[in-house]
């Protein structure tokens, strides 16, 4: 049996917060991706979902302290922390962000930030590593004679555009896009999307895409994991979760996606996500769900296997919980 | 194109500016109490004749708005008039006093900018920890300094190391030209020092707070996730935002330069501008002090002027 293309296993963060507490923001997540796979991270703000994958590539900042394995092709990338992270940055794994206003650097060329990747890793150098940056701008649909233009001088859609072909320059093997359409207007979200899927086809490249909006998930991801108080809440092909759902989370997310047609109101689910400061009793979405019971507000929930692929973490799902109920 | 409009503009700009300030110059003084002729130690118990006679030798005696038109069009000849007080010309005295004052503000202010903004860096890069914390509380401590008070207390520690005041050891005779420019430095260290600490404080918090700001930009998460060592992040992608409001910062003390520092130059007796000032003010030597803030004002915005045009070059987004 051949291992994943990346496994991240048990990660776990904590945060120091001043006066000396301390918030577990991520708390044993634990999911798998195959090549050329596109996996969809969702869940509602503040679950998470950044810390998460700023720690696939240890980018946390010193107050953060990060336990668990990040397994990329069965090696451990986090091991030896900082050195044994570094060599992947970008060359294996490259990441995106939130529309992309900030992500490149003001004062230097869309052009020299794209080259100064490829040159920092040796896929190439000078007017060669120019010329395939100028390829690179005209796979994401940008004139190639716009490399040595300033970032302000393109539009928000434009610039993750160039944001996205900078992530390509070391030909990684996994994308991390975290919430790469959020800041962008609607018909410019749509033409982003369709070109992370298309790029994901076209290279075989991995995906893994961030976002709050579920579907956006639906639209572009075969799997995804939903988030909720640092935890996996349940994981699945995309349509399992869409029609077999197993967590009353995921379902009530499913639910407060508003009707494609504009004309239902947008359910959303009435209470606040857990304090991440403080320790958790029980099952974190037990005070917000609908189908609590006995053992939800004492006994913490595990991800329990519910088929092949497909697992979540409710006590609705345990026999032992049900023989009681 | 958008370069020359950029241009053109600040230039019409700093052209205005210094004929407002040339005005307001020759309004000022004039308004001032007291008068020329009245405060002249030279002639105490003056006559009535003796005063009307000086005020007419100075042209005190014509009409306002005949004197400005006078001052501009000797201005346009270069001509910076004669000092009330020493009768001899200000562009000679001015000079004479800028030749010392230059290389005295000079050293303290290069001190404060490459120490400063060293510190500041590197505050901002370990930030939280006790590099970060002393370097912090130093530069405020010094930042918060009165400037006169930090020149005393120099002086109390240092005075018997190094000399207390003045240029040149008065005592120093037919000194070797080597000799002499050691002895200018000996006596330059505590007044460069004074300015140099005072600027550095403000540099250090500066910096430290600029280079903060870009490392906590999306950008910077950028070059670290592209797998960048730390070193290359300050200097190429940090260092380079934050000098924005670090060139303006060095650029407005440069344009103070010629101002000396009156404080200083007095607390040491450093024959400068800043003393030349004094005691034009003391003398209402008007030409003296017309003389004295033309330069000030010309080189202020002139420095503002050249930090505009480094703007345009380091910062893209101005372009547009
Ligand atoms: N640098 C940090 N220091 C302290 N707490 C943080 C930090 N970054 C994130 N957090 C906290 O961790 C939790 C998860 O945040 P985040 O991963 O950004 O969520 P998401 O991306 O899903 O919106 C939140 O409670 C957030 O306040
Ligand atoms: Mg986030």
């Amino acid at each position: 049996m051949t291992s994943p293309l990346l496994a991240v296993q048990d990660l776990e963060v904590w945060f120091d917060l001043p006066h000396g507490d301390t918030l577990h923001a991520v708390r044993r997540v634990s999911f798998s991706v195959e090549r050329g796979e596109r996996f969809g991270l969702v869940g509602e703000s503040g679950c998470g979902k950044t810390t998460t994958i700023l720690a696939l590539m240890g980018l946390l900042p010193p107050t953060a302290t990060v336990s668990g394995r990040v397994l990329l092709e069965g090696e451990d990338i986090l091991e030896d922390g900082e050195t044994s992270v570094r060599p992947h940055r970008w060359t294996d794994i490259s990441m995106i962000f939130q529309g992309a206003m900030n992500a490149l650097n003001p004062v230097q060329t869309v052009g020299a930030q794209i080259v100064e990747a490829m040159e920092l890793h040796g896929i190439a150098e000078g007017a060669d590593a120019k010329s395939q940056a100028g390829q690179l701008l005209e796979m994401v649909g940008i004139a190639p004679d716009r490399l040595d233009r300033y970032p302000h001088e393109f539009s928000g859609g434009m610039r993750q555009r160039a944001a996205i072909a900078m992530a390509l320059a070391c030909e990684p093997k996994v994308l991390l896009a975290d919430e790469p359409t959020t800041a962008l207007d609607v018909m410019v979200q749509a033409q982003i999307l369709l070109l992370l899927e298309r790029l994901s086809q076209e290279l075989g490249l991995t995906v893994i895409l961030v976002t709050h909006d579920l579907p956006v998930v639906a639209e572009v991801c075969g799997r995804a994991a939903v988030m909720y108080g640092g935890e996996i809440a349940e994981v699945g092909p995309v349509d399992t979760l869409y029609h077999d759902s197993r967590h009353p989370y995921t379902r009530l997310l499913f639910a407060a996606v508003p009707d494609p047609t504009g004309e239902e109101e947008v359910v959303s689910i009435p209470g606040a996500p857990p304090r991440l400061d403080r320790p958790i009793v029980g099952c974190p979405f037990q005070p917000r769900c609908d189908r609590a019971f006995e053992p939800c507000p004492t006994e913490q929930p595990r991800l329990i296997a519910l088929g092949a692929d497909h697992q979540a973490a409710c006590h609705l799902n345990d026999p032992a919980f049900r023989a009681v109920s | 194109m958008r370069g020359a409009d950029y241009v053109i503009k600040r230039t019409i700009f700093a052209v205005v500016t210094v004929f407002v300030a040339l005005t307001i110059n020759f309004i000022i003084f004039r308004a001032a109490p007291g008068s020329a002729v009245s405060n002249l130690a030279r002639v105490p118990g003056a006559t009535h004749a003796l005063r009307a006679e000086l005020e007419h030798e100075f042209g005190l005696d014509k009409p306002k708005l005949q004197q400005y038109f006078i001052y501009l069009g000797q201005l346009a000849h270069g001509n910076l008039g004669v000092s009330f007080a020493s009768q001899q010309p200000v562009s000679h005295e001015l000079l004479q006093a800028l030749g010392n004052t230059i290389p005295m503000v000079l050293l303290g202010t290069l001190f404060a900018i490459g120490f400063g903004t060293f510190t500041g860096i590197l505050a901002a890069y370990r930030r939280g920890t006790a590099v970060d914390k002393a370097s912090v509380s130093t530069g405020l401590f010094f930042y918060s300094l009165p400037t006169q008070w930090l020149g005393l207390m120099l002086l109390l520690i240092f005075a018997g190391t190094l000399p207390s005041g003045g240029r040149v050891d008065a005592f120093l005779f037919n000194p070797t030209p080597l000799q002499h420019i050691l002895d200018v430095l000996k006596h330059m260290l505590l007044p460069s020092l004074t300015l140099g600490l005072v600027l550095y404080g403000e540099y250090t918090l500066i910096t430290r707070s600029a280079m903060l700001e870009t490392l906590g930009e999306d950008y910077i998460l950028t070059a670290r996730a592209k797998g960048l060592s730390d070193r290359r992040i300050v200097t190429r992608h940090a260092f380079r935002n934050a000098m924005l409001p670090i060139t303006t910062l060095i650029a407005l003390s440069l344009g103070y330069i010629v101002a000396g520092s009156i404080l200083i130059e007095r607390v040491f007796s450093w024959p400068g501008i800043g003393q030349a000032v004094y005691y034009s003010v003391q003398n209402r030597d008007y030409p003296m002090l017309q003389g004295a803030f033309l330069l000030l004002t010309l080189s202020v915005v002139f420095f503002n002027y050249v930090a505009d045009l480094l703007y345009f070059k380091l910062d893209p987004r101005i372009r547009e």
